[in-house]
């Protein structure tokens, strides 16, 4: 199919892209340096910059993903390092482009949706900078065509969003959050420089299109008794033919495992999944249409990305560790989700557990569908963001009104609302919907794909498989209900306000244009069209079949999940229902063991900061004292030998070396005294002293 | 009978008399007494020794020069000694300590 593409058009292509990644970091950097502080222009720099990439982005995405296996690889040498040289460059498959275009059509949105809801902020332009630093770096991630290149934009990344999370620096908790996610995400970074080094050391190459792509050198390596062992290196060349260079390597087998540790720990990271998720909630500080961005939609995919660009390394032994990580995830933060109070929390939780999905998707080699998910996910939960920022605008709004003292994220100073934010209420509530996984949804389409496919790994494997997607299930039913619990919290019953204080008449409206047509947008595409035709059919989604499809297998899961997830679905949802806006079930109480578990996300953030960080600012402690006691004892030690060496010293010379010398002079002036009392100036005293001498001599002469 | 020693002893008395006024006398005309005797002493030694010589008279002549040389350094030093008293107004050479005019 390559040849169907002249080249000069593929390098073509490949410099569009490369113009739709520069644009957003043109803007950033106009607004950084030649914007003042509260410029409304900066907005619209920002938003024309993504837009721009948005129409390059699909002019991209549109010619390289209808060539269905073709991929675009332009490079140019960096630099070179002994016999090493270092390329850079720009590689387009199916896989990169979609992400292209994803961070480009939900950048959009968030951009204009942040132009009102950060208005009258007073650093406006600083934020949209940084918001195009991350759209910079999250487009750069996904089309870079070599490891360091990718280590370098995850950097980027992470620093663009450990910026945005400590946006309102004056805040102590934003600042703690955005130094915890910084932590964090140093954690998982630290993994990725070693699986990377580890890569480098084995196939002797960066370049992702020659270990994973056309090159297939990943896949071609194998582990056989206690060797990690490839057949050699290749290089492409302008044909993109592949040429053995090299011959074959080998490394000890457990450096495989070690390389799989550390890109399981960048993802783990990166995409919030256990143990190192906490980050993720915490992050929730930043301006909400951050979080929307960031912390829902790209960033935290990034790790989900970075698995599907190394999927080909993985043996089945590290997809199982994978898709166990990802489903205890899912399992663990769905439920924290479900007691949680504060809207944007919940948000979060849901995040990692849908993450948590992506990942187990991936373990169990439902490679396409967990990207389609990732894309599906991307839509539904910066849509749930928006309104949740859209909702918390309002609170915060009613607080002030009314001198409250309430937080405007709680839900359970929310109700009522339904009436008086329609728009946010029917794009919420859709968003809702999609996740769940209700038919005519995208989540339906993308979540059942990764069910289904989950059940089918698992059938001719022993019975212990079976918890993966078991709990998965689980998972999904305890989603459905945490975000039916949000929606009835929020927008059913009578504001809760009243409870506090009757006379509060609620009054909340939709918020202007630019609020409210994002998540017009965002709803439209969270809706089955815009990936199949057919609502029902995770296969026929042209998402799924450009990135491989999936294996055609008949079994009846195809029809038991579906009808599983929703029948037991409208229970659940009807159970919510009855709890939170009938309220006449009483039997879930808000007490005991697993509330408590839940209600204090499974205590994993006390054991962090109860164990690990005691644990680091002792060993902090130690080091500090074995500092100051032992290392500057020994300095402070070797200073005073010097002092009394140089007080030893300075002695000698004061009275030895200038004693010596002081003599010297005292006697040549004692002397010059006694010659000068004779140089009287009288005659008569040197006539006296020459005959005297005279005499002397004479009497020495004579009787001597 | 008058012997030649008998010459040289008042000439070396003459000699320790003339040194004794220039080291012990705070006047500068006696100590130009001295002076003259110390010269007085050497002429006589020149005319006891001039019987000795080969050439007649020459020592005789010879002190008859150290007369004239020693009337000449008597005009000298009196001069001096005028010029130091104008500029000291004393003429005691031990307060006379300084050669700048």
């Amino acid at each position: 199919m390559e040849a169907a593409i002249p080249y000069t058009t593929n390098e073509n292509i490949a410099l569009l892209a490369l113009l739709a990644v520069l644009l957003p970091l043109v803007a950033g950097i106009g607004n950084a340096l030649f914007l003042p502080k509260q410029s409304k222009l900066s907005a619209w720099v920002s938003t024309i910059a993504i837009l721009i990439s948005l129409a390059l982005a699909v002019d991209v995405f549109a010619r390289v993903w209808s060539q269905h296996t073709a991929s675009i690889h332009l490079q140019y040498l960096w630099f070179t390092i002994g016999q090493t040289q270092i390329v850079a460059g720009v590689w387009l498959n199916n896989l990169s482009v979609l992400m292209l275009l994803l961070v480009c059509i939900i950048a959009l949105p968030v951009h204009i949706y942040s132009m009102a809801y950060m208005k009258g902020d007073e650093r406006y332009t600083r934020y949209f900078a940084y918001l195009s630093l991350f759209c910079f770096a999250m487009l750069g991630l996904v089309i870079v065509d070599n490891l360091i290149l990718v280590y370098l934009f995850w950097e980027l990344v992470g620093f663009a969003s450990y910026l945005l999370i400590g946006f309102w620096f004056t805040r102590d908790k934003a600042v703690q959050a955005n130094k915890k996610a910084f932590i964090m995400n140093r954690i998982g970074d630290v993994g990725l420089m070693i699986a990377i080094g580890i890569i480098y050391a084995m196939f002797h190459t960066f370049d992702l299109d020659l270990l994973f792509g056309r090159g297939n050198l990943a896949a071609q390596s194998h582990i056989q008794s206690g060797l990690w062992t490839t057949i050699g290196h290749y290089t492409i060349n302008a044909l993109g033919v592949p040429i053995a260079s090299s011959s074959a390597g080998q490394l000890p087998a457990y450096c495989y495992y070690i390389m799989c540790a550390g890109i399981i720990l960048a993802v783990a990271a990166k995409s919030a999944q256990f143990p190192l998720h906490t980050w993720l909630p915490d992050a929730m500080e930043g301006p909400t249409s951050v979080s929307a961005l960031i912390h829902a939609a790209t960033m935290v995919a990034a790790g989900i990305f970075l698995l599907g660009r190394v999927y080909p390394m993985f043996t089945p032994d590290v997809l199982t560790i994978i898709a166990a990580i990802g489903c205890f995830t899912a399992f663990m933060a769905a439920t924290i989700a479900l007691t949680q109070n504060d809207l944007k929390r919940i948000l979060a939780y849901s995040t990692i557990s849908q993450l948590g999905f992506m990942v187990m998707g991936m373990g169990v080699g439902a490679y396409s569908s967990s990207l389609f998910h990732l894309a599906t996910h991307a839509f539904f939960k910066c849509l749930l963001f928006l309104s949740a920022g859209v909702i918390i605008h309002e609170m915060s709004h009613l607080k002030h009104k009314h001198h409250l003292d309430i937080d405007p994220q709680s839900i359970l100073h929310m109700g009522g609302l339904r009436k008086l934010m329609p728009v946010t209420f029917i794009t919420c509530s859709i968003a809702a919907l999609a996740l769940i996984g209700f038919p005519l949804t995208s989540g339906y389409l993308s979540k059942d794909g990764i069910l289904i496919q989950a059940f089918e790994w698992s059938q001719d494997k022993s019975w212990a498989y079976i918890i993966i997607p078991i709990g998965a299930l689980l998972t999904s039913l305890l989603t459905t209900f945490y975000i039916a619990r949000l929606i009835f919290k929020v927008f059913f019953g009578q504001s809760r306000l009243r409870h506090i204080d009757a006379n509060i008449e609620p009054e909340a409206h939709e918020g202007d244009w630019r609020l409210s047509v994002p998540m017009v947008m965002l709803a439209a595409c969270s809706l089955f069209p815009l990936f199949s035709f057919n609502p029902l059919e995770y296969k026929h989604a042209w998402l799924v079949n450009g990135l491989g499809g999936v294996l055609d297998l008949e079994s009846s899961y195809h029809i038991l999940v579906p009808v599983v997830i929703n029948g037991v679905g409208l229970l659940v949802i009807y159970l919510a229902y009855a709890v939170y806006v009938k309220q006449n079930v009483h039997w879930l109480k808000q007490k005991g063991l697993l509330f408590n578990l839940s209600f204090n996300q499974w205590y994993i953030d006390t054991f962090y900061n109860g164990v690990i960080v005691k644990l680091v600012l002792f060993i902090g402690k130690v080091l500090y004292w074995f500092d100051q006691h032992i290392l500057d004892g020994f300095v402070n030690a070797l200073a005073a030998i010097g002092i009394a060496l140089s007080k030893v010293s300075a002695w000698f010379d004061r009275y030895i070396i200038d004693g010596i010398l002081h003599l010297i002079t005292d006697i040549v002036k004692q002397a010059g005294n006694f010659i000068r009392g004779f140089q009287t100036g009288r005659v008569q005293n040197y006539l006296f002293t020459m005959l005297f001498i005279i005499l002397v001599v004479y009497v020495l002469k004579t009787f001597i | 009978m008058i012997t030649l020693s008998n010459f040289l002893l008042i000439g070396a008395g003459l000699f320790c008399i003339g040194i004794y006024i220039i080291l012990s006398k705070r006047n500068a005309i006696q100590i130009l007494i001295g002076i003259e005797l110390i010269i007085n002493s050497a002429i006589l030694n020149l005319v006891a020794f001039g019987k000795y010589d080969k050439v007649n008279n020459a020592g005789q002549a010879f002190a008859l020069f150290g007369i004239v040389l020693a009337a000449a350094a008597v005009a000298v030093a009196l001069a001096i000694i005028l010029n130091v008293y104008r500029q000291y107004k004393t003429i005691d050479p031990s307060k006379v300590e300084k050669l700048k005019g």
